[in-house]
């Protein structure tokens, strides 16, 4: 085993002293991207053709009295596809902690059952950042984000508090409203 | 700021070879596992990356389908539900990790208790066999199964040919071969990260103890319904504790040790070829 310095931190002795007074910075890795996610999860479909679920107020509050809040009326959904059969769906979306924005793709199949969950990016900034909508927004698109990237290294965090139940959550919610939409015919 | 800060061991590698490893030449998954987010690192290779971390995956699933108090259906939650008297089967899993917790116990005269001060002697492992002896013990892997599912995932890679790369469990880390990582320190109160140190072979694991919050953590005989608060260094509004070892599962459970004694020179930590940092830190404003 090996624990070295951290990059342009000095000498030993002074990095593990100066951890607390050390400058923060941002973190961000990107896993997949949304067609790599997708074929990941659907390896046999041929196309995936783009839906879109939009509920009415009485699905709305439906979900709502399963203790679901849908949080939006419209959702895309990629439906996979092999030999004019559907393979499932994939939904994705971003879940925004205190101080973390994570992209991540549910698989469902068929069924309704959750086939897989994979992460696409994770954000990691100061608290003020995220709480500034610019910061959010700069992750719309795949390049917008390259400011944020750590050069070349590969970095890992460590903490003790990270958690996924937002992408949990936000899973939960996915599962609820393609359901829905499978029972409604909206997805058939 | 540091309560007694350990010494860096000697540099085995120039700073600027720590981070030359590029992103370009591994392979990055992530899934949420265990209750946070879980990393794997593999080397890039068209035929075997994605089959690489859908094991290490795998892998973690399995240990967190025993260990997870949270699914009903797994041997820690079966446990709990038994009546003093009475045991079940355990799986190689929960026989590692009780074992490695029941040593820990022992060597820490209590300070680590998978029971969080319900009933510390209140199970018995012989064997395959986990027996219930006192109708109030509760047990939580939480401060010590990451760690060995980490270790797990690890080793699936290794049998299934992948010769290096990581695995990270919300912070919980392993890295294997010659994956070199950079490891950076979450800030818990005020976002952000702060470069820390780099990994090689070897296993890195922190805990966070938040003055305002409530520590999972309860000292020894603490009332199990009112679990106390751990022991905080006066004047911190957060400590960070950091642990090297060899292997996650010590990696991860010598953190608790390590934050309920507030030593970071733990005269236990030698014994498991571990090392201990502690990070004080001021409150952020809000």
């Amino acid at each position: 085993m090996q624990v070295g310095p951290a990059i342009g931190a000095g000498i030993a002795g002074v990095a593990v002293v100066s951890v607390a007074l050390a400058p923060t910075s941002a973190f961000a890795v990107d896993y997949l991207s949304v067609d790599q996610a997708s074929k990941l999860i659907f390896p046999d479909a041929e196309r995936f053709e783009r839906r879109e679920i939009v509920l009415d107020e009485a699905q709305m509050r439906e979900l709502a009295g399963r203790g679901v809040r849908a949080r939006s009326q419209r959702w895309g959904v990629l439906e996979a596809q092999k030999a004019g059969a559907t393979l499932g769906f994939v939904v994705i979306d971003e879940v925004v902690g205190k101080f973390e924005l994570i992209t991540y793709a549910v698989g469902i199949g068929p069924d309704g059952a959750i086939r897989q969950i994979e992460i696409l990016s994770y954000r990691e900034s100061h608290g003020y950042e995220i709480r500034l909508p610019a910061w959010r927004r700069q992750f719309v698109g795949k390049t917008a984000a390259a400011p944020l990237k750590l050069g070349e290294d590969i970095a890992n965090i460590s903490g003790a508090t990270l958690s996924c139940d937002h992408v949990t959550e936000g899973v939960r919610r996915i599962v609820a409203v393609v359901d829905l939409a499978r029972r409604s015919g909206a997805l058939s | 700021m540091n309560a007694r800060p350990a010494a860096f061991p000697a540099l085995a590698a120039p700073a600027a070879e720590a981070h030359r490893a590029p992103d370009a030449g591994w392979h990055r998954r992530a899934r949420p596992l265990l209750g946070t987010l879980v990393e794997v690192g593999v080397p890039c290779s068209d035929t075997h990356a994605n089959r690489w971390a859908d094991i290490a995956f795998e892998a973690i699933a399995a240990v967190q389908a025993c260990l997870s108090r949270f699914e009903p259906a797994s041997e820690v939650a079966r446990f709990n539900a038994l009546a003093a008297g009475e045991e079940i089967e355990v799986g190689a899993h929960a026989q590692a990790v009780l074992s490695a917790a029941r040593r820990l116990q022992h060597e820490s005269a209590g300070l680590f208790d998978v029971s969080l001060g319900s009933a510390p002697d209140g199970w018995r492992l012989d064997g395959s066999r986990l027996r219930k002896l006192s109708p109030a013990v509760r047990l939580s892997l939480d401060g010590i199964a990451k760690g060995h599912a980490v270790d797990c995932a690890v080793q699936a890679l290794r049998q299934a040919g992948c010769e290096s790369g990581w695995v990270n469990a919300g912070g919980d880390l392993r890295s294997f071969g010659s994956a070199r990582v950079a490891v950076q320190l979450r800030d818990e109160a005020g976002g952000g990260v702060r470069a820390f140190a780099s990994l090689l072979d070897g296993a890195f694991a922190t805990s966070h103890y938040d003055a305002r919050s409530r520590c999972r953590l309860a000292e020894p005989g603490a009332d199990p319904a009112s679990p106390a608060p751990a022991p905080m260094p006066r004047a911190h509004a957060a400590v960070h504790v950091s642990v090297a070892a060899p292997l996650c599962l010590w990696a991860d459970a010598l953190t608790k040790l390590v934050a309920l004694s507030g030593d970071a020179m733990h005269p236990l930590l030698a014994g498991f070829g571990a090392q201990a940092w502690l990070h004080a830190f001021p409150a952020h404003p809000q």
